[in-house]
């Protein structure tokens, strides 16, 4: 444990890193977001999703510091009266959940397809890159209204409000893969050039063993880049879908159906209910953003 | 006057832990028309050198002091335009890529002619007469048509012709070539040796060849410098420091050399290898490796001393000198 | 030569497609263009000896040895390890019973290790792969033995490639080649991108291990001076044929085709000047000249050699040239290699 402390302490991306006020910043950001979405059950002043805790009589306060405000509301209640601060703690975690799930599902889905699109060749390397290129001429958002539409019509309405979470996963997640499957097969490509994995082919290793042994190490590392910057792409997406309508449901909002259903109130004067899940979901992104973007530049020594 | 005097030249690299010394007091000169081969194993700092005296030092690589006169004038202080001036008219510069030296989208005749029309005021046409005449001097067959080819339209031993034909366009008085053979055919670097050599003898330019080739040195040079570990170890005439090398380092690669005919059953080899730079040993760099080190060898380091005709070694124990190893 | 030779070839062929993408070919319905990188090559190797392959680059010796260790699969032609044909309708199978056998080290000593495993790792993976190690001890014994042979220290496989300088790494290869225990190493340039020093201790440790080890080297290279240290026969190829075969002594002394005299007067040495070489430079394998691939650039080449390609013909013991110039008895004598001048070196 110390060992790997140690190592990381010692390494150039650490040395980078803490030279750059910039990614300092939007990790610090990051990490308070992901610790607040993992401890929302405790940390949150209220719980906004106990019917037996929600007031409507508490309905529509203003945050704190504004004229009205209650000290026990912060940022203020929405129109059920729901603590504004507790459901974004709680919206952030399911924001993040969506979204890493989502990214894991495109980057697990892409690194197969790419890595043995690129060791594999021919007419299967033509067909997976060619449905990739296709797939990214549409905007991605589209690919996954249509994706989850599908789904929607494929899964019994008994079990739609259960399965509602894992179908914006996989509408996100299919959306996504084509990036990850041109980097992986970039990568494959480059390696399999290299000796090394010729001298394994000459050990008569099974080309699933390489692909295993020795590809995956090296694609890891770019896909995870990839992998930060498509966080910020895959919490918008969510956020969008349910700003739609057509993403998390409701009784457990996200924070783009936090924003969703304070947009209704935005010109009646309850700013708060919509402003403040906004500003979460844009420090959010734009710290995930910034931080895959420095990974990038830090990882790639053409830019150093 | 010597054309180019380098004197105690020291190039460090800036590095997070501190700078590194990549190229130490390094001296040696050349004469107009001369042509010096620098030779070294690879990351002895020949290119360092190199790229220092034709002012492209670029960082964490930097100039720690001594100084570069060319035709007596000081070049290595001069501001980036300067150098560019002086680069253009009195230095040709001729590298391992060729395909790196010529712009992919122009073709070879309107870079030579716009190289040609820079230095010299000459129109368009007559220009181009200089380009077909340049070609044809570095033996391109059909200069005329080839002129409108693009770089990547020709082979590598065609693209290093038009190069050295760049290099030479504005009669430089010396150019650098560093490893201009190294990416070419066998069959091919031969002629192209014979080329630059030729070229640069008509016109008496000197020529400070660059190359880890000891047989390209012993093919066109007339004096060799060899590098260790960023210091010039030896010094002399090539036919000298061939048939009689004094520095244990240049004996040693001597006879590295596998030759036709000699059929060994072990080649010589030099134990180890060279150091990096974060480790140079104290003393003589080559001491760990040298099979004569002595105390002092680890303690202090040797200067280069002048010995016998035009030549000077850096060793406590040359061969040929008294004290030394007969 | 009495023994039969460990490895054999027979009109070997590797014609590579020029790079389309698969749907472009198959518009033209296959009817693609295609560089012809090995063109019809029948060799033997010689039990516990070394043939070299000597050539331009882009004449066919990497795809050649990958040819012979099955990293690729011939066009046509016939393999044969140890008296046994490999049955080539298998694919890459057709190697699985010699596999072991046959290893192979590469050029660029960077790219011939993954950078991402320790030494020892790198080593052991073959021992895993063939099974030949059953513990963990057995494991680390034999991974030292190893690195002991190639002249490392055993301390050295708990480091990372990136630790090592090039000639080490080279070592490391050869220790990864020679862990499961084969009797035919295919070497494909293994010290062109290394120091003349670090070159000769390369060759020493080969020619050491060759003996100890009773290996058979394919040894490729385009420096002349090497092939002439490591060679015991030598095979010059051009454009994708083997144009002269000759034991090594013989092809230095009395090398008869124009274009291995031409190699041999490019040669260079500290204390030689050489010869003014012929111009021209090697030609495209993918429209090669016809008749004789080399008569472009050669200074005797007739009308017959314009049209009609030479075999391979025998021209006195154990020596072959395909030349129309040399079986017309129309060549002046050959210059033998330029004896070098006396050595310096102690
Ligand atoms: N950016 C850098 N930081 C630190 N050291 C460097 C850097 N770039 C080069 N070096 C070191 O400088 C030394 C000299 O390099 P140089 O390119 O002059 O060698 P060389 O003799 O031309 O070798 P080669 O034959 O490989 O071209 C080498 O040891 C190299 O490792
Ligand atoms: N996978 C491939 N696809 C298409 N062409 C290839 C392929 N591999 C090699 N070639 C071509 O085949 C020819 C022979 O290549 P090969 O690598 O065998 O030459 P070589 O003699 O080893 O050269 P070098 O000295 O440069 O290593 C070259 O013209 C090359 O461009
Ligand atoms: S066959 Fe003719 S062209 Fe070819 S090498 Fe012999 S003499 Fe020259
Ligand atoms: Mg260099
Ligand atoms: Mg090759």
């Amino acid at each position: 444990m110390w060992a790997a402390v140690r190592k990381l302490r010692d390494h150039e991306l650490w040395w980078h890193f803490t030279r750059s006020p910039l990614a300092v910043g939007s990790a610090g950001l990051v990490f308070a977001f992901v610790l607040g979405a993992l401890t929302a059950p405790w940390l949150a002043p209220h719980d906004p999703f106990d019917p037996a805790r929600v007031f409507l009589a508490d309905a529509f306060l203003p945050p704190v510091w504004v004229e009205g405000g209650d000290p026990r509301f912060l940022l203020g209640t929405d129109d059920q009266g729901r603590c504004v601060l507790s459901t974004i703690l709680w919206g952030a975690r399911i924001s993040f959940f969506v979204g890493v799930s989502a990214v894991a599902f495109s980057a697990a889905l892409g690194t197969v397809l790419g890595i043995t699109a690129g060791s594999v060749g021919g007419a299967y390397e033509s067909l997976v890159m060619r449905a990739a290129d296709v797939q990214l001429t549409f905007p991605g958002i589209l690919v996954a209204l249509l994706i989850g539409g599908i789904a929607r019509t494929l899964v019994p309405p008994a079990l739609l409000e259960a399965a509602a979470v894992w179908v914006v996963v996989a509408s996100i997640g299919i959306a996504g893969w084509p990036q990850y499957a041109r980097i992986a097969r970039a990568v494959t490509l480059v390696e399999t050039s290299k000796d090394y994995i010729a001298a394994a082919q000459v050990m008569g290793l099974h080309p699933v063993r390489i692909m295993f042994r020795h590809l995956l190490p090296n694609v890891i590392g770019p896909i995870s880049v990839v992998g930060t910057i498509g966080l910020a792409l895959a919490i918008v997406s969510e956020a969008t879908l349910s700003f739609l309508g057509v993403g998390v449901p409701p009784t457990t909002p996200s924070l783009g159906t936090l924003i969703r259903i304070g947009n209704d109130f935005l010109f009646s004067g309850e700013w708060w209910i919509v402003f403040f899940p906004s500003l979460a979901l844009v420090l959010l992104v734009s710290a995930v953003n910034l931080l895959g973007d420095w990974l990038r530049d830090a990882l790639d020594p053409k830019l150093r | 006057m010597p054309l180019l005097e380098v004197e105690e030249l020291r190039i460090v690299f800036d590095t997070r832990k501190g700078p590194l010394c990549a190229v130490d007091r390094a001296s040696f000169a050349i004469d107009r028309g001369e042509i010096l081969g620098l030779v070294g194993e690879s990351g002895a700092g020949k290119s360092l050198i190199a790229t220092a005296i034709i002012g492209l030092l670029a960082p964490p690589a930097r100039i720690a002091g001594g100084t570069v006169r060319l035709a007596g004038r000081r070049i290595d202080d001069l501001d980036a335009e300067a150098m560019r001036r002086i680069r253009g008219r009195a230095i040709g510069a001729i590298f391992q890529d060729p395909l790196g030296a010529l712009n992919p989208l122009f073709t070879i005749g309107r870079q030579l002619e716009e190289t040609i029309r820079v230095h010299r005021a000459l129109d368009r046409r007559a220009a181009r007469a200089r380009a077909v005449e340049l070609l044809r001097a570095v033996g391109i067959p059909d200069p005329e048509r080839r002129l409108d080819a693009y770089p990547h339209e020709l082979s590598g031993g065609m693209r290093q012709r038009v190069v050295i034909a760049l290099a030479l366009c504005a009669d430089p008085l010396l150019v650098v070539a560093d490893e201009p053979t190294t990416a070419l055919d066998v069959s091919v670097q031969a002629q192209i040796l014979r080329l630059l050599e030729q070229s640069c003898r008509e016109r008496g330019a000197a020529v400070l060849l660059v190359t880890h080739d000891l047989g390209a040195i012993g093919a066109i040079a007339d004096r060799v410098a060899v590098l260790y570990a960023g210091r010039i170890v030896e010094i002399g005439p090539v036919a000298a420091v061939v048939r009689n090398p004094r520095h244990p380092y240049t004996r040693g690669l001597l006879g590295a050399i596998p030759r036709i005919g000699a059929r060994p059953r072990r080649l010589v080899q030099i134990e180890g290898t060279m150091p990096r730079l974060d480790a140079v040993p104290t003393g003589c760099a080559f001491h760990p490796r040298c099979p004569h080190a002595v105390a002092r060898c680890r303690g202090e380091r040797p200067e280069l001393e002048p010995m016998g005709e035009a030549r000077a070694v850096a060793c406590f124990r040359p061969r040929g000198a008294e004290g030394g190893l007969g | 030569m009495s023994a039969p030779p460990l490895v054999e070839a027979f009109g070997l062929e590797k014609r590579f497609a020029i790079a389309r993408p698969w749907l472009a070919r198959l518009a033209d319905r296959g009817r693609g263009r295609f560089v012809h990188a090995v063109a019809g090559v029948d060799l033997a190797v010689p039990r516990g000896r070394t043939l070299a392959l000597v050539g331009e680059s882009g004449c066919g010796k990497s795809t050649l040895a990958r040819l012979l260790v099955g990293l690729l699969l011939p066009s046509a032609g016939r393999i044969r390890f140890d008296g046994r044909d490999l049955d080539l309708r298998l694919g890459r199978r057709a190697w699985a019973p010699v596999r072991r056998r046959i290893q192979m080290i590469f050029q660029d000593p960077y790219a011939s290790l993954d950078p991402r495993w320790r030494v020892a790792d790198i080593l052991a993976e073959p021992l895993e792969a063939f099974g030949l190690v059953r513990s963990r001890g057995e494991r680390r014994e034999r991974v030292e033995e190893l690195l002991r042979q190639v002249g490392l220290s055993p301390a050295d496989g708990q480091k990372y490639p990136h630790e090592f300088s090039g000639g080490q790494r080279q070592r490391i290869s050869i220790a990864r080649a020679l862990a499961s225990r084969p009797d035919f190493l295919v070497c494909d340039e293994p010290t062109s991108a290394l120091d003349v020093s670090v070159q000769a201790q390369i060759l020493n440790l080969m020619k050491q291990l060759q003996e100890e080890l009773d290996l058979t080297y394919l040894f490729i290279s385009h420096d002349l001076a090497v092939v002439s240290v490591m060679a015991d026969v030598v095979g010059v190829m051009y454009l994708g044929r083997i144009v002269e075969l000759a034991p090594s002594k013989e092809l230095f002394l009395r090398p008869r085709h124009p274009y291995t005299r031409l190699l041999l007067d490019t040669v260079r040495e500290p204390g030689r000047r050489g010869r003014l070489p012929l111009a021209g430079e090697v030609p495209s394998p993918i429209d090669p000249p016809p008749g004789c691939a080399f008569h472009p650039r050669c200074p005797w080449a007739s009308a017959r050699c314009r049209g009609e390609r030479p075999e391979l013909e025998p021209v006195g013991e154990a020596h072959a040239v395909a030349c129309h110039g040399v079986e017309e008895g129309r060549l002046p004598d050959p210059r033998g290699a330029p004896v070098s001048s006396p050595c310096a070196a102690p």
